[in-house]
């Protein structure tokens, strides 16, 4: 399967007449777009604005992070959900660099533990997200319509407007080209036989808080009874999978742009051969937790061939046992297993770190501490977040899960716990 | 979590049915779900009645 | 600048009193530094003086702990210091803990910078490296005088309120303590990275240490569960109606105890549940989900059980500390074992 990225490297993002790329720079036409997402019955008031890298503004209220891309060659956008069913992963994918779409979540009250994203100051450094220009969407939910129905309509509007701008960029060439190419893993080439075989094994929802009916998540399926599965690396790199609409410490924007697929890509042919992508959701009961691992050990040992896998999770506690689980079933098959985790202890602790594991997990990467507090200074505007703007504005403590892309655990930040 | 269970050294641990509701199942009517909260409690009370030398997790039958 | 003012602690061999014969005396202050307070004074040289070295026999520490130190703290507190200097202890056990303490707590009482340094052995060392700044020394004197100098480099890091490096670089044992930094690679680039080394059968310096729970020998069975009285328990979050006892809903220190007495089952309306791990919406409308009281009770007089104990215990077991977990869980098990309870069923989410 063979997908190609073409990027563009946009510089500056601005209001203007129509939506276009001139030069490095994204113009957008705030009021076609807003008119475009108004049609959502179940939105109403929506509302538009530019965030720079570098300004004194704090985004808050941020329920999820896209990134712009659209299929310019006939393709589904964010199958299942936006476009039409179809398998996501090859042909043609415009893609803007240096833009998000940030969704804001105006549906609760107070902040609810939703995330900010700080322009500028000490988070900055922390944060993807404070480097891309944001196209921020509020919108509020319309009359009688329930909480899931919003979310479903707030990210979909999200995903129209990375779709929307990403076509801005169609009738311009490329700044540089992304080829995802990988055959599959039963056709390596002879010159690549002898390199290990490395999967990848996706944890893409937990079950703690089971998906709402509009809350697709694999091709917009809401994945309720998913058992562990196979998908080409490039279906998630091209929007067949999103982030749910519960939980931090994820965005559908890191899925986009997977580290992990990225960096397995990045070694493929020369230090391994990527041989696929096992996913998995984490369950509630323990047979079905169980179950999960024996077939997802499976997938890797005896159908993959694997002689690694690197796991990640999402979400805290239970997510982790079942990644353990499936991991330590991997290496009672003989497959290597290194898992990306995070820093759990609520004292510091290092004993703390990591509550529970099994004999023989070993190679652990840590994205950091979520506990760990910061104080924000004051900032000159606030977006996202018309009624917390009063307290928001001034300096603020905030711990690093209240801030968006900070610690992404599917390995897409760089903050890291260590002990001292 | 029973593994969690046994790697923290708990030594007489019953499976339940589930992290939401462990000692019931939403979906059974309440009779049902009143016999297999009786037949967990009663494979507790057996495990409080084994001799163990380590962890031990006791499926219900 | 100021010269800063150092306050040494010894014990009786280091402050030049005696050996062994004189490990019972009590604490007096000397004026400047005595004994093995002279290596720091050495090494201080004009950043700092060590005004006065206080000392105290091991044994009159070991044998009552909190009064000792808290004779010791007066003595420090009095000399005004910028800094306390602790030991070195070397191998001694009783120094070493006597070092820790005094540390802590002039540390806690005082809000003084403080630090000391020990063998890795010494017992001061898993008690007081999470509180205190611990240089690692040999066994004995040998090297003393460069020991005393990364003690001192790090004292003075700290008052001065400079940052301090990791324990490999300053010296020191490790705290036990986790801070975020940032690396300069993403952590999917670093596990990459790491699978790789350890496919080629290299070793991998894991980014988590993994944890040692020390086994807990089981208790024997309950030999007649007809006449044994047994208690429910859990961390799932069942509190009263309005949570009078204000337990966390995250990294809970708090547990309750709530009475049965003559209650054959649990009124969901009398009940709710704090828990933020888990959907608990099943358990509201059915606490019995959660806590068997309904079950417990028919088996009760049904003989098969003695008796339920007519308390039930509960926490919410999300993000709950280690430490916490352990203290709540021994306090829970003094009080059923203090009310002649011969068994438990603890209900986890």
């Amino acid at each position: 399967m063979r997908l190609t990225l073409q990027w563009s490297e946009i510089e500056t993002v601005r209001a203007g007449a129509t939506t276009r790329v001139v030069g490095q720079a994204l113009e957008v036409d705030l009021d076609e777009l807003r008119a475009l997402l108004d049609t959502d019955r179940r939105l109403q008031r929506v509302r538009i604005d530019l965030a720079h890298p570098g300004e004194s503004c704090r985004i808050g209220r941020v329920f999820d992070v896209m990134a712009p891309r659209a299929k310019l060659d006939g393709g589904p956008d964010f199958p299942g959900v936006v476009g039409t069913l179809e398998r996501a992963g090859s042909g043609l994918t415009r893609a803007l660099a240096n833009v998000a779409v940030v969704v804001t979540d105006q549906g609760l009250q107070g902040t609810g533990g939703l995330a900010l994203i700080d322009m500028s100051g000490p988070a900055a450094t922390l944060t993807e997200f404070a480097r891309t220009h944001n196209v921020v969407i509020s919108a509020w939910p319309g009359a009688e319509t329930g909480r899931s129905e919003y979310l479903a309509a707030v990210r979909l509007a999200g995903l129209k407007t990375a779709v929307y701008l990403a076509r801005a960029a169609g009738d311009r060439a490329p700044d540089r080209v992304e080829v995802f190419d990988l055959p599959a893993s039963t056709r390596v080439p002879a010159a690549s036989q002898h390199l290990p075989r490395v999967a990848y094994v996706f944890q893409i929802h937990s079950h703690q808080r089971p998906t709402g009916v509009d809350e697709g998540i694999l091709y917009g399926d809401t994945i309720r009874r998913m058992l562990p599965t196979v998908v080409h690396p490039n279906e998630v790199l091209d929007g067949a999978v999103m982030r749910g609409f519960m939980g931090r410490s994820a965005t559908t924007y890191a899925i986009q742009n997977h580290p992990v697929i990225r960096a397995l890509y990045s070694e493929h042919g020369r230090t391994l051969s990527f041989v696929g992508v096992v996913l998995t959701v984490a369950h509630a009961t323990e047979p079905e937790r169980v179950r999960s691992a024996a077939m997802a050990a499976g997938l890797v040992a005896e159908v993959l061939g694997a002689d690694g896998a690197v796991f990640t999770k999402m979400g805290g506690g239970a997510p982790h046992v079942d990644m353990a689980q499936a991991a330590a079933q991997c290496e009672a098959l003989g497959v290597k297993t290194t898992l990306i985790v995070e820093d759990m202890s609520t004292d510091g602790s290092s004993e703390g770190m990591l509550l529970f594991n099994f004999p023989g997990l070993d190679a652990l990467v840590n994205v950091g501490s979520t506990r760990e507090t910061l104080t924000l200074p004051a900032v000159a505007r606030v977006l996202g977040a018309d009624d917390l703007a009063l307290t928001l504005q001034g300096a603020v403590a905030v711990s690093y899960t209240d801030l968006c892309g900070a610690i992404e655990q599917i390995g897409a930040s760089r903050s890291v716990a260590v002990v001292q | 979590m029973t593994p969690v269970a046994v790697m923290v050294g708990a030594n007489r641990i019953v499976p339940a049915a589930g992290i939401i509701h462990p000692l019931g199942n939403a979906e059974l009517k309440p009779e049902e779900e009143k016999t297999l909260r009786r037949r967990i409690v009663e494979q507790a009370l057996q495990a409080l009645q084994a001799d163990v030398a380590q962890p031990t997790v006791f499926q219900a039958p | 600048m100021e010269t800063l003012r150092v306050v040494c602690f010894v014990n009786q061999f280091f402050g030049q009193l005696g050996g062994e014969d004189k490990a019972g005396t009590g604490p007096d202050v000397v004026a400047g530094a005595v004994g093995s307070a002279r290596a720091v004074q050495q090494v201080l040289g004009n950043e700092g003086r060590v005004v006065a070295t206080v000392r105290c026999g091991d044994n009159y520490v070991a044998e009552q702990p909190e009064p000792a130190i808290a004779e010791l703290v007066s003595l420090v507190a009095a000399q005004q210091p910028d800094l306390l200097v602790a030991g070195p202890a070397f191998q001694a056990g009783r120094y070493g803990v006597a070092c820790g303490a005094l540390c802590a707590a002039v540390q806690a009482q005082l809000s003084l910078p403080a630090v000391t340094g020990m063998h890795a052995e010494n017992p001061g060392v898993d008690l007081y490296r999470r509180q205190v700044y611990i240089a690692e020394t040999g066994g004995d004197t040998a090297r003393m005088l460069d020991e005393v100098r990364r003690l001192v480099a790090l004292g003075l890091k700290l008052v001065r309120r400079e940052p301090i490096g990791s324990p490999a670089v300053e010296g020191y044992f490790a705290r036990g303590l986790t801070h975020n930094v940032l690396s300069e690679n993403n952590a999917a680039q670093r596990a990459t990275a790491m699978l790789l080394q350890k496919l080629a059968g290299s070793p991998v310096t894991s980014e988590v240490p993994l944890p040692t729970f020390v086994p807990v020998p089981a208790p024997a069975r309950v030999s007649d569960m007809r006449r044994a009285t047994i208690a429910l328990v859990t961390d799932g979050g069942l509190v009263p109606r309005g949570n009078p006892d204000g337990i966390e809903a995250l990294a809970a220190t708090r547990y309750g105890a709530y009475e049965i007495v003559g209650l054959t089952g649990l009124d969901p309306d009398r009940y709710d549940n704090v828990h933020r791990g888990y959907d608990t919406t099943y358990v509201k409308q059915d606490p019995h989900r959660l806590v068997p009281v309904d079950v417990a009770r028919e088996l009760e007089q049904a003989g098969t059980v003695g008796k339920l104990h007519e308390v039930v215990y509960s926490t919410t077991g999300v993000a709950t500390t280690l430490a916490h977990s352990q203290r709540m869980g021994r306090e829970i098990a003094a009080k059923l074992k203090a009310a002649g309870v011969d068994g438990v069923i603890l209900t986890s989410t």
